[in-house]
């Protein structure tokens, strides 16, 4: 049994964890790679980034990508900007705060621990040095929260919770890479930065050869049963999740559905075979399906509760109630 | 061998002057008392970089942890990291043991007041003992309290009672505090930051253990469950994560495995507090609230209350669910009925009091007025709805023009205002720059009250950073210490 402001709470700190390990690595590659290309070139990965990272909205909100200074900031240290690192990592601390009572003492004091380290807190723009120790820093606690999560904290709806809230994010941003990738020029570079942007390069060097294939690497990024990034592990954790939690929580059986939906038109190559005559449309689709589902999740966490009849149950001293106590 | 006089000691504890004050490490003559003997020797061991390493180490353990509390009066309610100082304040076991009889003795007292003053029809106020008309002019008193079902007539379930040592070595109370106290989330901190830090200091001390205080609360919450009901339902409401306790409050609720609630997490339907989980609404039982009466109930209370449950007062009329505290407690925090409670102890129990107050007079008293206020400059006025030391005139350190508002203020409102005599409190060793250095400090124990009394080994020792400072509240830059009970053989 869980408050659902709890799981509410754990959801989203495993939504914020995920997008600061997302965010972290989608920096790293800006500021290793980035360099190397010409302005023009330069501005379209940033902006690529920018829309895997579905932060387009709070972009435009800042002005046009001008400089790579300008992206590490807005990625980085944008206060305004949800999407950037300390906005997640600040994210992460509080909804942890509010559930320090039941999760354990390792995992809020690693949260915390990140916060305090932050140096660029607080600030509008980052400084470029120190970048790497900076996002190094992100991605260590990253997993080591990771680790006390999967190995400290009891296995009960709480933990359900967050984990599903890693999945979803997780889901989300492997689509949005795919998406965004897709309206790229589909060649090696492409397939590269999609398994640098999840993490994937060296498991997909030892099973596919260091040579990868736009093609290739969109099935592998969908389809790898072993791979923890894959569109079909996320999902098919989420589901476990759900398939827990539905069983006491009956307003949570309909996101349970959704998941298993989504799983089976992966894995039946429904997905695949759409993408072969419109790929990006089919991509965005089925990015519009897990921000249902990810919608779905938080309405069965709080169901509508009936408040109307509470003024009038008001006793007066010394009266007597009107009706018998349950 | 005899013990060693302060004049021999060197380093840390080189020049210690204890002052006037009751010194509790050293007496008059300079020599160490019984129970500080063995870390008098640890710190004269020591030098002031390890110490500062040490403080270090405990201050970054406190961060860490975010162990904090905030400061309202500061800009947007300031995060502090908790202060605590390593030397700790050691109390012997026999004396612990009059302590805690005297402290057990007073909440009885305390409790069986508030029973017959909500539900006994009021038989201390029809003898005389306290005037009505100070009862029902207090701020604490709610009459929204009359009639309602309390448990084992525990009215007071968790109490913290502000107790100093004067000069002559005796202890006082100084202030009851019998709605929220807060700080027993620091006592074990404290005790566990020590532990890390500076685990030798233990090692020839016998020190009774303080992580029993979930055990011991929650033992104490679930026998006020309604109609004695087996397994109930326990949950901790806090104002939420800004308010400046907000850490005790998850602290508490982890320690004793129950949630941490706050009033949106609950609703009230047919007169049962339900918690909205995830699988639907779970019935309430018992609520150890850290929320005043006032905001409780925004229905029967202030209507703006965002903190309370709508419509929780008819639960407790219902007789579906115990608040712990329970309602109506302020009445005793106030400072005007602090000065009955000596007689309260006899009326209800008929025994003397164990723990004295300290000498007070009441305002409202025309005599004890004109006395306390033509020497008020060596005396304490006191608000009597105020705590955390907001409002306290200290007679010593006024000015004549702050006398003169004061006497002025009083005259106007006597009915607000105590006057009391000034109480050295006691000192103790604490770092100040590079050596240890004489600080006042009270203590704030304890009493959990269920089925049964039970004592809390410990309590919170506040102490005041600055010298010759009487101030030891947190919130005004006083600073704590791990307090060690000695166990029976060692003392």
């Amino acid at each position: 049994m869980i408050l659902a402001r709890h799981a509410e709470s754990l959801l989203w700190a495993g939504r914020y964890l995920e997008r600061a390990e997302n965010t972290s690595r989608c920096l790293n590659y800006a500021a290793n790679s980035i360099t190397h290309l010409r302005t023009g070139e330069a501005t379209a990965e940033g902006e690529m980034l920018v829309r895997t990272l579905g932060l387009q909205d709070e972009l435009e909100a800042v002005g046009p990508l001008e400089s790579q200074p300008q992206l590490i900031a807005f990625l980085l240290s944008d206060t305004d900007n949800p999407g950037s690192v300390v906005s997640a990592v600040v994210a992460v601390r509080e909804n942890l705060r509010t559930v320090r009572d039941r999760i354990p003492i390792e995992l809020w004091e690693e949260a915390n621990g990140l916060f305090l380290r932050f140096p660029f807190l607080g600030h509008a723009n980052a400084a470029a040095g120190g970048l790497h120790e900076v996002l190094l820093m992100v991605r260590r606690a990253c997993l080591a929260i990771s680790g006390i999560l999967n190995e400290g904290m009891r296995r009960d709806e709480g933990h359900a919770f967050a984990v599903l809230g890693r999945m979803l994010e997780r889901s989300i941003f492997t689509v949005g890479l795919l998406e965004a990738s897709h309206t790229g020029s589909r060649g090696v570079m492409d397939a590269t930065r999609m398994l640098r942007l999840t993490s994937s390069l060296q498991a997909y060097h030892r099973q596919h050869g260091n040579a990868p294939d736009f093609d290739s690497v969109v099935r592998y990024l969908l389809h790898a049963v072993d791979l923890p990034r894959s569109v079909l592990t996320c999902l098919d954790r989420a589901e476990e999740c759900l398939t827990g939690l539905a069983t006491t929580a009956v307003a949570l059986d309909r996101p349970r559905r959704k998941a298993a939906l989504l799983r089976a038109r992966l894995e039946l190559g429904e997905i695949e075979e759409a993408m072969v005559a419109a790929p990006v449309p089919t991509l965005q689709d089925f990015l519009t399906q897990f921000l249902e589902l990810a919608s779905d999740v938080h309405t069965g966490i709080v169901p509508p509760l009936a408040m109307a009849t509470v003024r009038s149950q008001y006793i007066r001293p010394g009266a007597a109630p009107t009706g018998g106590a349950r | 061998m005899g013990e060693p006089s302060r004049q021999q000691a060197s380093g840390l504890l080189d020049r210690y002057q204890p002052g006037g004050a009751f010194d509790e490490a050293f007496d008059a003559d300079g020599a160490v008392r019984g129970p500080y003997r063995r870390i008098v020797e640890r710190f004269r061991e020591l030098d002031i970089d390890e110490v500062k390493r040490l403080e270090n180490l405990v201050a970054d353990e406190f961060r860490r942890q975010g162990i904090t509390f905030t400061v309202y009066s500061e800009e947007e309610g300031t995060e502090r990291i908790w202060p605590m100082d390593l030397f700790p304040r050691i109390i012997a076991a026999a004396e612990w043991d009059e302590l805690s009889r005297g402290l057990s003795q007073r909440v009885a007292a305390l409790n069986c007041f508030l029973a017959d003053l909500y539900n006994g029809g009021g038989q201390a106020i029809a003898d005389g003992v306290v005037p009505r008309w100070l009862v029902v002019s207090s701020q604490g008193f709610e009459r929204n309290a009359m009639g309602i079902r309390v448990p084992h007539s525990a009215h007071c379930n968790i109490a913290g009672i502000d107790v100093v040592r004067a000069a002559d070595g005796r202890y006082r109370v100084l202030e009851d505090n019998l709605r929220s106290p807060s700080g027993i989330s620091y006592v074990i901190e404290n005790r566990a930051a020590m532990a890390k830090a500076c685990s030798w200091l233990f090692y020839d001390h016998p020190v009774e253990p303080t992580e029993q205080y979930g055990r011991m609360l929650r033992s104490t919450l679930e026998s006020m469950a309604p109609d004695g009901r087996d397994s109930p339902h326990i949950v901790v409401l806090t104002p939420g994560i800004f308010n400046s306790a907000y850490f005790e409050h998850a602290f508490l609720a982890r320690s004793m495995g129950v949630e941490l609630v706050e009033g949106r997490d609950l609703v009230v339907d047919d007169h049962t507090v339900y918690s909205r989980t995830i699988e639907g609404l779970v019935k309430v039982d018992v609520i150890y609230r850290r929320i005043d009466d006032n905001f409780l109930d925004p229905v029967a209370f202030r209507p703006d209350s965002t903190l309370g449950v709508p419509g929780l007062l008819s639960a407790l009329r219902a007789g579906t669910l115990t608040v712990c505290n329970a309602l109506g407690n302020g009445v005793v925090d106030d400072k005007g009925v602090y000065p009955y409670v000596p007689e309260l102890i006899r009326y209800y129990l008929d025994e003397e009091p164990i723990i004295d107050n300290v000498p007070t007079y009441m305002m409202w008293d025309p005599d004890q007025r004109a006395d306390a206020l033509a020497r008020l400059g060596e005396l304490v006025a006191k608000p009597v709805g105020e705590s955390g030391g907001y409002g306290v005139l200290i007679g010593p350190h006024a000015t004549e023009q702050e006398l003169d508002e004061a006497r002025a203020t009083i005259e106007a409102d006597p009915r607000n205002w105590i006057v009391q005599e000034l109480v050295q409190l006691s000192t103790v060793p604490s770092l100040a720059g590079d050596r240890l250095e004489p600080r006042h400090l009270d203590l704030r124990p304890f009493v959990l009250t269920g089925e049964r009394t039970q004592v809390f080994p410990g309590g919170l020792t506040r102490v005041a950073m600055r010298r010759g400072s009487l101030i030891v509240n947190s919130s005004q830059g006083g600073g704590s210490k791990d307090t060690w009970i000695l166990a029976p053989e060692a003392s």
